[in-house]
């Protein structure tokens, strides 16, 4: 499959492609008064409501802020997910269109699933599904779904 | 991009480099190479699916594509030539600057020398030898008396004894001579010529007749550089009128000439700077030399190629630029080579007005363009230096642009494989189209970020230079001007109003040597005050009257400049004390220097006291640094400084003393710090919470003065 990858500080990451929309650089956001900190606010995205995670406060980290490199990935709702064509992998999202806020993109990878490794136990994350090697360096697969919907993980709404 | 219509140098010019041509053959080749992908894209987009909106979306992918493509390929014609343009600039300033230091520095040099002339013609050893040589003519009806001729010879010969110490003080003069109002030279400064130049009569040149012209001992004459009786090569001579008993209002007996070594002066000014290979010889297509304002070449860096006394072989408007500081800067062909020529007109320097001269610069046209080969790693990130001040606006705009549009294609691509993937296994054909697009993407905005990366660590290595030259320009003209008083302290130590003084010590002589301090500190400006100390350390006389009261009471015997001055045995000897605090003038900061007073007024004896010059150094030194401010069209770069270190790397004079402060060790690279005499650096420090690029040259000395082994600092803050 093939995976979209970007950065994190000095973290690659990588998101399976055909759980994304669209990719984009850092829209305006619309802040909404209320929302946790963790929500940068929304977007419209072609008459589409978008809530923006920020990547940076969802891993407890420094927020991420708007820039030239920053980027936007637009990830597809369930249903959308569904019409993928000639998917045969089993993946969810969320049931909104909902996006993260990351520092930077990098390249497209193909990953077979023999490569896929189990995180290591003393480094799991509920946002880690899994770790692939690339040379010397490691990309972390992340499941969108754990982030897609933080409502499952109650502390970072706080 | 309007910029792509007003394109200077087109990538067909000459002057491009072939690495930079193929570069850009690369770049616009691989860009091109994206336009049929794209139809291909397009063509497949109507194979894979029936849905319209989809075709819609991968459509618009690909002309999105060929939009960046688009302008990618105008940026890449506009960059280049701000490539050439950010480079022409920037070497073009810099010729501008260092012609400036050249004319700047024999100028000031110049203003020197109208002081000493003016102050020579005072000496009683002259005025009264003219004015027995005059008697003597005078009483012509019969032969003079055996008394009165023994008595012209002895003062002759004194005259010429002081003559040889004024030339054996100031090593600048090649002759000086003084002669009667008839033109005759009565006694001469140089023994090697004084069989040929006494007796020869110059009544007929011109800075004779001028300096019997002038209305008191404030007047002087410069004779521009021409041929005189007195030597065989040209010669520059300053010349005032010898007046009746000294004094500046009397009656003119007779005129004094100096020659000053104008030849060997330029020659170590001309061949400054200039860029040498491994045998220290200048690189070919590189000339600098001085016009006078005829446009004769006076002096040369390659009398070969640019002989002295004829017209020099440059375009006309670089020969008679109208007014005093005028600046033009143009390229031509000289001595066969396409060059690029900078021309600068003296304005003189302070009260001196100059006699017109303008320095020239002359460098090949392609020097301009040269890549750096220096390869240092001043340990800052290409980005760190594209987004520096040192990157003018327009570069860093353009950068912008590229890193958008790569940007741009890259989103692109990675959304048009998501669009693919949405199409399952009749989307796969595309994902080929895409990642070619990546490929030609990131490899030509690669290409062009090599080529910013290059470009922008060209413009340090070119501004580094910059600051390497201003800090050179400042230590050379503070040793060249502490020289000076090297040589003012070692004439006015042999004067006899001093050593009469401190051998008689009575009130009056004293007085008198007090007086004698005082029209010398009238006649300098750079001096705050001048004190004669006795063999004890007492403070005997001073120039300033107002000081005298709390000198007397002080005792200098523990002082360096005293210890340094009482070790004297011979008068070509001096001392001098680096800057520190002194109580004799409650400043911070005091450079003092000092000459041995020898018994009889002899050159070489007995010390019988010490003469102590305090120069005024914050109102000196500033200007100086000041006019070695790294500046940009004329105006201070913001956060410039320039600062002077003790050999203990203490600021010692600084123009800013909120970052560089007096006493402060700041601190520098290891290679800035510790350099060889004569020797100079660049490189990049941190701050101030400001990284900054400087420049610095150590003190190499300047004749008979060693220096005091100061390093000039020159910075930028560049963030």
């Amino acid at each position: 499959m093939l995976y979209s990858t970007f950065y994190l500080g000095q973290t690659q990451m990588a998101v399976p492609i055909p759980c994304i929309l669209e990719i984009g650089r850092s829209f305006k956001f619309h802040p909404v008064r209320g929302a946790p900190e963790v929500i940068d606010g929304l977007i419209n995205l072609r008459g589409k409501v978008v809530t923006i995670v920020n990547l940076g406060l969802a891993f407890e980290e420094s927020k991420i802020e708007p820039s030239d490199e920053s980027r936007i990935f637009i990830f597809k709702n369930n249903s959308e997910l569904k019409e993928v064509a000639d998917s045969d992998a089993v993946m969810e999202t969320a049931p909104d269109n909902i996006g993260i806020h990351v520092d930077r993109i990098s390249d497209v990878i193909r990953v077979e699933n023999e490569e896929l490794q189990a995180v290591p136990a003393n480094m799991v994350h509920p946002f880690y599904k899994h770790v692939v090697r690339r040379g010397d360096s490691f990309i972390i697969i992340l499941e969108p779904s754990k982030i897609l919907n933080l409502h499952e993980t109650p502390d970072l709404l706080s | 991009m309007s910029e792509a219509k007003n394109i200077k140098f087109n990538i067909y010019n000459p002057i491009i480099t072939y690495e930079h041509r193929a570069a850009y053959d690369m770049i616009v080749s691989h860009l091109q190479e994206i336009f049929p992908i794209c139809n291909q894209g397009k063509c497949k987009a109507l194979e894979v699916s029936d849905d319209p909106q989809k075709q819609k979306q991968i459509n618009d992918l690909m002309e999105k594509v060929e939009f960046f493509s688009n302008s990618l390929i105008t940026i890449t014609k506009v960059f280049f030539d701000q490539l050439y343009r950010a480079k022409q600039t920037s070497s073009q300033s810099i010729s501008q600057s260092t012609a400036m230091i050249k004319i700047d520095m024999i100028e000031r040099n110049l203003l020197e020398r109208t002081c000493d002339v003016r102050w020579w013609a005072l000496e009683k050893a002259f005025w009264q030898c003219i004015t027995l040589s005059n008697n003597s003519k005078g009483s012509g009806k019969g032969k003079a008396t055996d008394s009165s001729s023994k008595a012209l010879r002895e003062a002759v010969e004194l005259a010429c004894t002081r003559l040889e110490d004024i030339r054996n003080s100031y090593t600048l003069y090649r002759d000086l001579v003084i002669a009667d109002t008839n033109g005759v030279i009565i006694a001469n400064s140089n023994a090697d010529r004084r069989s040929k130049v006494i007796g020869m009569n110059v009544s007929k040149e011109e800075w004779f007749q001028r300096a019997l012209e002038t209305k008191d001992g404030t007047e002087y004459f410069v004779q521009d550089v021409s041929s005189s009786e007195l030597e065989d090569m040209d010669a520059l001579v300053y010349s005032t009128a010898l007046r009746a008993d000294g004094d500046e209002q009397g009656k003119v007996i007779g005129a004094m000439g100096v020659l000053f070594d104008f030849q060997g002066e330029s020659q170590i000014i001309l061949n400054d700077y200039l860029p040498k290979d491994a045998n220290e010889r200048t690189l070919e297509g590189w000339f600098s030399f001085f016009t006078n304002k005829e446009g004769k070449v006076i002096c040369s860096s390659d009398e070969n190629f640019i002989p002295s006394g004829e017209i020099a072989d440059l375009p006309r408007n670089h020969r008679n630029l109208s007014s005093a500081g005028d600046v033009i800067v143009s390229t031509g062909v000289v001595c066969g080579n396409r060059s690029l020529i900078v021309s600068h007109k003296s304005k003189g320097f302070d009260e001196y007005k100059g006699l017109g001269w303008t320095s020239h610069l002359v460098l090949p046209e392609s020097a301009m363009f040269e890549r750096s080969m220096t390869n240092e790693d001043y340990g800052i990130s290409p980005q760190e230096l594209m987004n520096s001040k040192l990157i003018p606006e327009r570069n860093q705009q353009t950068y912008r642009e590229i890193q958008r549009n790569k940007g741009d294609i890259q989103l692109i691509s990675i959304n048009g494989i998501i669009l693919a993937t949405d199409l399952g296994k009749a989307g796969t054909s595309f994902i080929p189209i895409f990642d070619q697009i990546t490929t030609t993407g990131n490899s030509t905005t690669g290409k062009m970020e090599e080529l910013l990366s290059e470009m922008s660590s060209d413009m340090l290595e070119q501004n580094l230079k910059a600051l390497e030259n201003f800090s050179k320009q400042a230590i050379d003209l503070i040793d060249r001007n502490l020289f000076e008083r090297a040589a003012d302290v070692r004439w006015w130590s042999t004067d006899h109003a001093f050593w009469e003084a401190l051998q008689e010590g009575t009130d009056e002589k004293f007085e008198q040597a007090a007086k004698r301090l005082g029209i010398i500190n009238a006649s300098y400006t750079m001096y705050r005050d001048l004190v004669i100390a006795d063999s004890n350390g007492r403070i005997v006389a001073n120039s300033k009257s107002e000081n005298r009261d709390k000198l007397k009471r002080m005792n200098v015997s523990e002082q360096s400049w005293f210890r340094q001055g009482m070790q004297i045995s011979r008068s070509v000897q001096f001392g001098v004390q680096d800057v520190c605090d002194s109580d004799l003038e409650n400043e911070e900061t005091s450079l003092i220097y000092c000459g041995g007073i020898l018994e009889d007024g002899q050159r070489e004896g007995k010390v019988l006291g010490v003469l102590g010059i305090f120069f005024d150094w914050e109102n000196l030194v500033f200007p100086i640094l000041e006019g070695c401010l790294p500046r940009i069209k004329g105006e201070v770069v913001d956060g410039g400084a320039a600062f002077y270190v003790n050999d203990e790397h203490k600021v010692i004079a600084t123009t800013d003393s909120e970052n560089f402060k007096i006493g402060q060790v700041v601190n520098l690279p290891a290679e800035n710090l510790h350099l060889e005499a004569g020797e100079s650096a660049s490189g990049i420090f941190s701050a101030n919470d400001k990284k900054y690029i400087i420049g610095s040259s150590r003190t190499q000395g300047y004749r008979e003065y060693k220096g005091l082994g100061w390093t000039a600092h020159v910075v930028r803050p560049i963030d």
